[in-house]
Parts: structure tokens; sequence; C-alpha cells
């Protein structure tokens, strides 16, 4: 790790690039850990603003785990007010070419499934499985971003997958 | 390579070919395939990094703008208390001064029961706030003092101090003029770095700069607060000022040698008498036109 440059982040330039770094992974974290209709660019924008009320006393290299965990905590602050239940958002996108009626209906009786299996996983679960399939992002990454072992984003990724089957399996 | 290890290993996408083909044989690869295919319709709202920036970055001045605009007001109700506080502590640290006019007398309580009356065209100033430390007032012109005990206690005038200790006495300071005379107590009359003690009864002049001895005084108060003046032995303009300042009028001498010295007495509340006592002794005659007096000797 490079040399520490700054003690704070009121600069402007500073801010912006560690927005630029983390805000996207933080509102997909928020998204796949609370769902959609609980605003999560909303509790994004709210942690970088918290952030720079406080820049004075955070440094660069913990402004990622300060946003992380104010967000979070703006979430679980509104949850435990409106017991809000998850619902992952449906969007349409391209499948197959070989489009008859009956693929559609059994494309969508999937989906359909597959979304309940998605909202009985576990927050931990799913937020790590859904950044590994639909982000792309390698254990590591994963790993570093929630501040645990490599081994337990593999443990939480492969046990989400084998939940999923089986719950898929059995709706 | 068991299949657990397989799939742990596609997950995160670090198959060999060799393992890739070997995944590939796995018997639900077809149903992971599709689920992996179906799950990327979950896939977060595309997050605009830029404009979510900019949005904060405008949520963020505006606050401080709005942070700012508190402190406007703050600043100016801020201010507006230093500026009242100067004024009081201005106001308060200030010299109470009392002054009289042409033919007016007045007495005056000082904060520790002191009264000093004061004689016409006189000024009297001191200070509330400071007068516990130190009892000290300014005077010009003249002043009978009536002293309360306690620590000493200063007048200041153009012509000396006076300190005393619980006492009365008169202080009368007009042009090339310094009388101090004591009733009471002992004063101590500093003129020209000389001090000098007066006991009751004792007087000290400074005429002209010069000290001239005076007899004992016999009144326990001066006779101005009965609203007489008394003058023995003094040089003639020495009455005319005095009447002067009593009756607010102007006084021309034809004839009349104004250093000749003069023993008598005016009151302050009949001008026709005092004009009679000023002038039957010298053998003179006045006329009067408003406030001109002119007194003639033939």
């Amino acid at each position: 790790m490079g040399k520490q440059l700054h003690d704070n982040i009121c600069e402007e330039h500073i801010y912006s690039s560690i927005f630029n770094k983390h805000a996207t992974d933080l509102h997909n974290f928020l998204y796949y850990k609370f769902g959609e209709l609980l605003n999560p660019k909303d509790k994004v924008q709210e942690a970088f603003i918290k952030l720079w009320e406080n820049c004075s006393k955070i440094s660069p290299d913990k402004a990622k785990s300060f946003v992380f965990t104010t967000a979070n905590n703006l979430m679980l602050n509104e949850v435990a007010h409106q017991k809000v239940v998850l619902k992952h958002q449906q969007t349409k996108p391209k499948m197959s070419t070989n489009e008859n009626p009956e693929f559609l209906m059994q494309e969508s009786e999937y989906n359909d499934k597959l979304q309940k299996a998605l909202a009985n996983l576990t927050e931990a679960q799913r937020v790590a499985f859904m950044m590994n399939r639909v982000e792309g992002k390698r254990f590591k990454e994963i790993a570093e971003l929630l501040d645990i072992s490599t081994k337990a984003v593999e443990k939480r990724i492969y046990g989400a997958l084998k939940k999923l089957r089986k719950d898929i399996k059995e709706l | 390579m068991n299949r657990e290890e397989l799939i742990s290993k596609w997950l995160d996408n670090d198959l060999s070919n060799q393992e890739l083909e070997a995944f590939k044989q796995l018997d639900d690869y077809d149903e992971l395939i599709k689920l992996n295919h179906s799950l990327k319709a979950f896939k977060a709202d595309e997050y605009n990094t830029s404009k979510e920036l900019e949005g904060v970055l405008t949520t963020v001045k505006n606050k401080k703008q709005s942070s700012r605009q508190w402190l406007k007001p703050f600043m100016r109700i801020a201010a507006i208390l230093a500026v009242c506080f100067g004024l009081y502590y201005y106001t308060t640290t200030l010299d109470t001064t009392i002054s009289t006019e042409f033919a007016q007398k007045t007495t005056i309580e000082l904060p520790d029961y002191s009264s000093v009356s004061l004689n016409a065209k006189s000024l009297l100033a001191f200070n509330k706030n400071k007068w516990k430390q130190d009892r000290e007032v300014k005077l010009q012109g003249e002043a009978f003092f009536k002293v309360a005990k306690g620590s000493s206690f200063k007048v200041k005038t153009a012509s000396g101090i006076v300190t005393v200790y619980g006492t009365q006495f008169n202080i009368k300071q007009r042009n090339n003029y310094f009388e101090v005379i004591c009733y009471e107590g002992l004063v101590g009359v500093s003129y020209n770095s000389q001090e000098s003690k007066l006991k009751a009864g004792d007087s000290f002049l400074i005429l002209d700069g010069k000290l001239i001895a005076k007899e004992k005084e016999n009144r326990i108060m001066p006779s101005w607060l009965n609203n007489v003046s008394s003058f023995k032995s003094l040089p003639y303009k020495t009455i005319i000022t005095e009447f002067e300042r009593q009756y607010n009028v102007e006084v021309t001498l034809i004839g009349i040698d104004s250093t000749q010295l003069f023993t008598g007495s005016f009151a302050h509340d009949n001008i026709e008498l005092a004009l009679k006592s000023i002038s039957l002794p010298l053998n003179a005659t006045y006329s009067k036109t408003n406030r001109t007096i002119i007194l003639k000797r033939e």
C-alpha cells in the first residue's frame, strides 16, 4: 500500500475519487441486500453526504468502511420502520431467439421461482452471490468489499447456489 | 477433481481449459448455465457514477451555503450584542457629571451618602463604578462637601488636590482664585506639590498665585449655602465676578479700582438689595439695563 498523502478527504478531488471508486459497489451491495424498494441510490447519496460532513475526521483508507457502515445503518433504520418485504426488480432482458409461447411461459415461471428463491436467501448469501454472478466479481474482490475472508465468501456463494437450486426444484 | 470444487472454481471464474471441459461434463451443467443466465435479469439498476457524484456535490455545496445563511443572521445578532455591550460598558464606566448654571445651586448625594452642595456655575464629576476603590471627584467652581467617614476622599481641581477623611469643607476654585475652608475634621491641601493641613476653622487661600493668610473661620458652614456671599478683605473684582455668577449679569466698573480690598456680603435672592450692598460701601451708584449693570463712582 502506498504512503498516505492526505489525512482527510475534505478536498473535492480526493472526495470525488473516493466516490468514483466505491459508489457503484456500495449501491450494488445495498441493492442486493435490501432490494430496490428502499431506494439504495438515495442511501448512497446520504452516506456520501455524511462522509463529506465528517470529512476532516476520516482518512481516505477509512472512507470505504465509513460509507458502507453508514449506508447499511440508514437502510436498517428504514427496515425497522417500515418492515418492507424484499423484492427484486424484474427486468426484461432479451432471452433466446427461439421464442415460442410455451417456452416463454416456462421462462417466466422459472423467473418467478428464481425470484422467490433469491428472496429466501440470507442477506449475506444474497449479497455475495449476486456480486459474484451478476456483477462478475471474483471471490477476492468481494472479500475485500465485505471485510471478510475469501473462504467465507466462497462458502456463502456456494451455499447460496445450493439453496437456490433446491428451492427452484421444490417450488 | 470433484464436482463441488469444479463448481466453486467456476463460480470464481477460475477454471482452466481442462477443468472447463470437466465442468461441461457435469450432469447439472445445463441447469447451472440456465440459472446463471436467468440471474442476469436481476441485475441491479445501472448506477451512473458521474451523475450521482454531481448530485452529491450539489447537495453538499447547498448545505455549505445554507450553513452560511444560518451564520449570517447569527453574526448580525452577535454584532448587535457586541455594540450593546460596548455601549453599556462605556456608559456605566463613564463619569457622572453634574453642573450648575448661572444663579443655580444644587446638592448632590454621592454613592457613600457624602453630600456635595454646588454653587452657581460649577461642575462636579465622579465615577460611580470606581467609587468603592477610590473616592475621587473632580471639581470646577465652588462646592461645600460633607464627607462621610471612610477611606481617603479626594477632590481634584485645576489648582490643587484636596484630600480628607470624613469632614466638612468648602472649596472655591475660580480664575486665579483657590480657597479651601475646613469646617470640621482635617483637610489636606496639596498646591504646587506643597501639602498644607487645615484643621477646623482654618482656611487656605491662593489669590493670583500668592498665599494669603486669613483669620479663623467661625461659621459652621459657608454663607453661600444660605444664599449669601460674604467676603473678607478680598479684591473688589472677586466680589464682582461672584456677583455676575449669582445673578447672570455683566458688571462694568467706572472709576472704581478693582483691586481695592472689600469686606461685606450680598444676598442671592434680591438683586436690588445686593447691588446696594456692594455699591454703597464704595460710595458708588449703579444703573441697570437688562443684563448689564454699570457701577460708577463720581
